[in-house]
């Protein structure tokens, strides 16, 4: 049985399942990096926010797949990643703890417990679930 | 489709009169309905909301009562509290998206709803005084009964009630500037103005899409006709079926970042049920605004105004449950993922916003991937320009973004938009919202305040009974 390690929102089901690294991104210097470096479809892309302008380029240029640690389906980010269809889990909570994303009341050290754990984590991304999106070691 | 095989299409049971409709989410409503039962998202919670108004105001309505002067004061609660709920049921979810990491949204757009219930009343007023009254208002709202690549649409004429009116208002009252019962008046010239743009253009009695179980079918059967004889076959997995998705997605993606990370860039009209039985949907995506500066890398990237895409979607194919395209102009689905399920599709540019519906031009599938290079162009372009404005830019950029967008089509179409710039100063900045800037980091204002008020829907305060109509504020205590 694979590990799952992270739990979110499901954007929408589907039987992709991409596999890549994951690469925290945090600022929109590192999304501009990241495509110059032509290496962007190794990678599944974990940023903080929902919204969909932070991620713009790389969902232009062929993202395989999106984590997200705040926001929903509803979210900008959710609505652009079903169009393209990149898979997304969203507000993504680590299955090993108890810290929530919670509106207006989450501190920083939630976001940084996320990006500590999954970043440089080799993963496979589960979206099969109506609800659930699954983040799955792939190591 | 991994998850409907062997299901049928039911979405057709959401329009029967007893039905309710499903549940898009798990929260529920309360606004000024305190100690009362909780209000749901969706056909639901419509029905709820209009079982609890005192006036008639959210049931259909005529050209007479549209064309009355004002609303009484029960009619404008009932808005209110109608709207606060409109809101909470298309943004709640969406409202937990945080930080952008980009571009200060929660900053901006607090400002810009107190600028627009300051700033728009008498601009408003003075364009309806301007087009002979409110028969020439509705008259605007109506010409986007035959047109595709307008902002005169759901979006935009929604934001007039429920964002200048009802976050503003909401926002102002958070900061403790105003009070419940300073300007009504202004307030009634604000939810006049929407009600006449939106019955003009539904002509049905109702004024929004969630009256009318999610449904926008704006447009003339004769307009659709032409429009959908340009739709071209896509077959699922195909590479044709591919190149009109992905069109589709790069281009709504930079109606987003030209907009600001807002949905003032897209506009769907829907579903309209096609002879076959499958679905249209019309859908308008903005990637180029002249008046936007930042829009010049969109124009040396050689787009237009606006691409419309009919995109036709088979509903058996998906086992489609609900559809919504909800007030704020975007499609929802339940299954969610309707991009499998199209089936057919046809692609169009405006070049200008006052192009004529003549010279607009049809675009082949085949030939997308010229306009999907520049729409990439373009979006990397204004990417990294945006990366490199600091925050107090990105935030008055924002807030332009929605104080003048919002209201920006319907000033067009009355030939108010230059008089709107040079008498009334429409692109200044009020002093009051100026020094606003400043209050809105204090206290976690922008990030938890306001949309704690405004997605909870506990600050649509209503308008004190016996309240003078003519009533603004009288003084500053």
């Amino acid at each position: 049985m694979a590990e799952v390690l992270a739990e979110g929102y499901n954007v929408f089901d589907t039987s992709k399942s991409p596999s890549g690294t994951i690469r925290y991104l945090s600022a929109p210097a590192d999304v501009i990096n990241l495509i110059q470096s032509g290496k962007l479809g190794e990678h599944i892309l974990l940023v903080r926010g929902g919204t969909t302008t932070f991620l713009a380029p790389a969902l232009s240029m062929g993202a395989i797949g999106v984590i997200t640690m705040s926001g929903a389906p509803e979210s900008h980010l959710g609505i652009l990643s079903r169009e393209f269809q990149t898979p997304c889990v969203m507000t993504a909570h680590l299955t090993t703890s108890d810290s929530r994303y919670v509106v207006g009341n989450t501190d920083d050290a939630h976001f940084e417990e996320i990006a500590q754990a999954l970043d440089g984590r080799r993963v496979r991304l589960d979206c099969t679930d109506h609800e659930v999106g699954r983040v799955i070691a792939d190591d | 489709m991994t998850t409907t095989e062997g299901k049928r299409a039911t979405f057709k049971q959401r329009y029967e009169e007893a039905d309710d409709g499903l549940r898009f989410q798990d929260l529920t409503y309360t606004g000024n309905f305190v100690g009362m039962e909780p209000v749901t998202d969706g056909i639901k919670g419509d029905k709820m909301m209009k079982s609890r108004a005192k006036s008639k105001v959210l049931e259909k309505v005529s050209k007479e009562d549209v064309l009355r002067d004002e609303f009484t004061i029960d009619e404008l609660n009932d808005l209110n509290n109608y709207l606060a709920w409109n809101i909470w049921d298309v943004l709640v979810m969406r409202a937990t998206e945080g930080v952008s990491g980009m571009i200060p949204r929660q900053e901006y757009e607090i400002l810009a709803f107190m600028h627009e219930f300051y700033r728009w009343p008498e601009i408003l007023r003075m364009t309806t005084e301007e087009v002979g009254g409110g028969q020439g208002i509705m008259d605007i709202g109506a010409t986007a009964r035959r047109e595709i690549g307008t902002k005169v649409n759901a979006v935009h004429d929604w934001c007039i009630g429920a964002v200048g009116f009802g976050m503003g208002r909401c926002g102002l009252l958070a900061l403790e500037v105003i009070k419940a019962g300073d300007y009504v008046g202004e307030s009634n010239e604000i939810l006049k103005f929407m009600q006449r743009v939106l019955w003009g253009k539904r002509q049905d009695g109702y004024i929004l899409n969630s009256q009318d179980r999610y449904r926008c079918r704006i447009h003339e059967p004769d307009f659709l006709a032409q429009i959908a004889a340009q739709v071209e076959p896509l077959e699922p997995g195909s590479p044709k079926h591919g190149a009109f998705t992905q069109f589709n997605a790069a281009a709504e993606l930079l109606s987003f970042l030209d907009h600001y990370d807002c949905r003032l860039g897209l506009g769907d009209t829907g579903p309209y049920e096609l002879p076959d039985g499958n679905l249209l949907i019309l859908r308008d995506l903005f990637v180029n605004e002249e008046v936007f500066h930042w829009s010049d890398v969109c124009d040396d990237a050689g787009l237009p105004h606006c691409y419309t895409l009919a995109i036709i979607i088979d509903p058996e194919k998906m086992a489609l449950a609900e559809i919504r395209v909800n007030d704020i102009s975007t499609t929802f689905t339940r299954p969610k993922n309707y991009i499998e399920a199209i089936v057919g599709g046809a692609v169009f540019a405006r070049q200008k916003w006052n192009t004529p519906m003549g010279e607009v031009y049809p675009i082949k599938v085949d030939d997308l991937a010229e306009h999907l290079g520049k729409v990439q162009t373009a979006t990397l372009k204004l990417y990294q320009k945006t990366a490199r404005m600091n925050r107090r830019d990105l935030i008055w950029n924002g807030q332009y973004v929605y104080y003048i967008d919002m209201i920006l089509p319907h000033l067009r179409l009355a030939g108010t938009y230059d008089k709107a710039c040079r008498d009334y100063d429409f692109w200044e900045i009020d002093q009051r919202v100026a020094n606003y800037y400043y209050d809105i980091v204090k206290r976690g204002f922008a990030q938890e305040t306001v949309p704690s008020k405004i997605f909870s829907g506990a600050g649509y305060l209503p308008f004190p009974e016996g309240a003078s109509l003519r009533s603004s504020k009288g003084r500053w205590l």
